[in-house]
């Protein structure tokens, strides 16, 4: 298993750097769709250590055909020439009747899936490879349905998921979706995301995925309860932080990350933290 | 009261805050929704602070009256978001209070929301103010270097471009030089 951490914007280059050479991680995660203003070549010798990409704001489930074309015509030359361990995007609603939502919204698997499995299928033709899609940090009762959504979308287009735990996590805090609920999608999962989690302001409380923080200790219990599955050749796993980007916190929680999916795993104290936590019931 | 189970039950709600006040105030989906407006709120403000300034600590008597006409009015709510905050600030009971300098705060938060969040070919994009006192052209750039973050700059000009169609315009730049002038297009919605 390779352990990653993401960048998205240049302040963090210098850190990235270091950590690859001093081998604190094995490949960086590129929000690749920052960067398309530089020629791939001069990007893939900006990395010293393979890269995967993560697309964020491609829309693809609802952007203008004509749109994702010129987009995915500009990812294939950097997928061709940068050859990254994977490509990934979202499963998610980013606007509303034409209006952009700031906060990104849950699709309703319910209704959608027709829809979304023909856009996979033709964003996946369009890059020419296979997307590793991420679930949802799910806060309302629909999140209940993402497990079989994205088991039934995995089976029926070849895309991958990219399994975010802390998402998962977030998904259980706030509707109860158990991590048993997952386990076909975590089984045939490659590449795997994890990340700090917040509060919401009000109460009553919901559990936010902010990217800003340390990983909470059910999200390392259950990191513990799949290090098995994790910790596979091919597999990666990366520590998203967006914020509050302290680079010895980064490297703390990158050396925990190890400790925890490496052999040392069986003595880790955290794997005791999911008992003791219960969802918040709706 | 009808409580919403599902995420997209909530969406004509995730920018209007008068919506948010027909959900009842101990659920989830009242919290999602305020969730999701902070995040509006975080965007004009953080980016903006001097808006604090013209009204209550909390911004709400700017906030909730521009997102409640911004709805009415279909805003996209895209890289625009800041062009449009000011314009509807011009036509609110803050209009005579509005410090020198708002409109080209405004222009610049919108040409660096442009350079963070457009996914097309061109590398900048340029705004400008009729209304300036100097002919000024606010201009923002993306991310050029992997090292690098977004720009933006102002250049100013001896001799003023043709007008815009309105009082604010804008086109946009393929490249990382700023030589030709296309003419201006109107700000879209």
């Amino acid at each position: 298993m390779k352990l990653g951490f993401n960048f998205t914007l240049g302040g963090t280059y210098p850190l990235v750097c270091e950590m690859a050479r001093a081998g604190e991680m094995d490949f960086c995660e590129l929000l690749v769709d920052n960067f398309l203003q530089i020629p791939p070549a001069e990007l893939a010798e900006a990395f010293p250590c393979p890269v995967a990409f993560h697309i964020m704001f491609s829309r693809f489930l609802e952007n203008e055909q004509s749109a994702l074309e010129a987009l995915a015509e500009r990812l294939r030359d950097y997928i061709a020439v940068m050859r990254p361990l994977y490509v990934s995007d979202h499963i998610a609603t980013f606007s509303h009747e034409g209006r952009q939502l700031y906060h990104l919204a849950e699709v309703d698997y319910a209704t959608a899936y027709p829809a979304v499995r023909a856009r996979v299928q033709w964003w996946q033709e369009l890059l020419g490879t296979r997307v590793h899609l991420e679930n949802y940090p799910s806060i309302m009762a629909g999140g209940r349905d993402a497990p079989a959504f994205f088991e039934r979308l995995a089976a029926d287009t070849g895309c991958g998921v990219l399994f975010d735990v802390s998402n998962a996590v977030c998904a259980w805090r706030n509707c109860g979706v158990a991590l048993a609920d997952w386990q076909p999608v975590i089984a045939s999962a490659s590449h795997f995301h994890v990340a700090g989690y917040g509060e919401s302001i009000l109460a009553p409380k919901l559990t936010l995925d902010t990217h800003d923080t340390d990983l909470a200790p059910d999200t390392l219990g259950w990191l513990h309860d799949l290090r098995a599955q994790i910790d596979a050749p091919g597999h990666t796993l990366t520590y998203e932080r967006d914020s509050d980007i302290e680079p010895d916190a980064v490297r703390a929680e990158l050396r925990r990350l190890r400790t925890l999916l490496g052999a040392d795993a069986d003595a880790s104290p955290v794997a005791i933290q999911t008992a003791n936590h219960a969802p918040a019931q709706h | 009261m009808h409580q919403p189970s599902i995420d997209a039950e909530l969406l004509p709600a995730l920018a209007v805050p008068d919506l948010q006040r027909t959900l009842p105030r101990e659920s989830a989906a009242f919290v999602r929704v305020d969730t999701s407006l902070r995040t509006y709120w975080h965007t004009l403000f953080d980016v903006c602070p001097e808006l604090l300034t013209l009204a209550d600590p909390d911004g709400l008597r700017i906030f909730q009256p521009f997102m409640a006409w911004a709805a009415a009015e279909r805003l996209t709510m895209n890289w625009t978001f800041y062009i449009w905050a000011y314009r509807w600030l011009c036509q609110s009971e803050f209009a005579d209070r509005l410090p020198d300098g708002l409109a080209q705060s405004m222009l610049a938060a919108s040409a660096a929301r442009w350079a963070t969040v457009d996914r097309g070919r061109h590398a900048g994009i340029v705004l400008t103010d009729a209304c300036a006192a100097l002919p000024t052209l606010v201009v923002g750039w993306k991310c050029d270097r992997v090292d690098g973050a977004r720009r933006v700059e102002r250049i100013g000009l001896e001799e003023p471009l043709d007008a815009p169609p309105g009082r604010f315009g804008h086109f946009l730049v393929p490249g990382f030089s700023l030589d030709t002038f296309p003419g201006w297009m109107a700000i879209p919605r």
